[in-house]
């Protein structure tokens, strides 16, 4: 299985998952992502299992995947107004 | 060479300051420019971008960091923050310094690699950072 990874290797999956939550032109999709890697890392953040830490981070690996995919999708159908919420 | 501070413009002529103004710019730790006389045709220019004495930084800078990092780890309004505040000091772990990041770079517009990150550990330095990437963007 996947060894450990290290400390950096979490943070810098946790810095990508927030900067693709920023492309989402959504505001409802980008506010969700940002809460929920912010949830699931907090959430996580006390496991010493080192195999259930590889799973973990193997999980947030496929969410990034799955996230960076749909915000390409997303920007194909652009809303033309911003959200009221962000103004 | 005399120090001048940003709010306080000097004309070409040699001019005598007051000794309370002279108290006033030496007590505080504004920040401060030192400024050629002769070089300039009669009008000093205030940039920071040569000499950087005490703090390097621009206050509003320091301040919309210090604003940023106080709604982030939701600090109570008395708690004081100064610039050599470390983040760790106010409670907050790697994954907040990563959340503040993120929240200074949609602030001020900017990137930060990898490895500048890792250095950031007190508000002065996030806000020199961001002072650095700014002036490199413009």
């Amino acid at each position: 299985m996947a060894t450990k990874p290290t400390r950096r290797e979490v943070l810098s999956l946790f810095r990508s998952l927030m900067r693709t939550a920023r492309e989402f032109t959504d505001y409802n999709i980008r506010e969700y992502t940002k809460r929920r890697t912010v949830d699931a890392f907090r959430h996580n953040r006390k496991l010493s299992d080192p195999a259930e830490v590889a799973a973990a981070f193997a999980d947030g690996k496929s969410q990034l995947g799955v996230a960076k995919r749909q915000a390409v999708v997303y920007s194909l159908y652009a809303p033309s107004i911003k959200s009221v919420m962000e103004m | 060479m005399a120090s001048v501070s940003a709010n306080f413009v000097c004309s070409r002529t040699s001019v005598r300051l007051p000794n309370q103004l002279w108290q006033m710019i030496t007590s505080k730790s504004l920040r401060l420019a030192t400024v050629g006389w002769g070089r300039t045709p009669g009008f000093p220019r205030l940039s920071s971008s040569r000499f950087q004495i005490s703090c390097a930084a621009k206050k509003e800078t320091v301040d919309k960091v210090c604003e940023i990092v106080r709604k982030q780890l939701a600090l109570p309004a008395d708690k004081e923050i100064t610039p050599q505040t470390t983040f760790t000091d106010l409670g907050a772990d790697s994954l907040d310094t990563v959340e503040i990041v993120m929240g200074l770079e949609e602030e001020f517009d900017i990137t930060v690699q990898e490895d500048n990150q890792d250095n950031i550990s007190c508000i002065q330095e996030a806000a020199d950072l961001i002072e650095q990437l700014v002036a490199n963007k413009s």
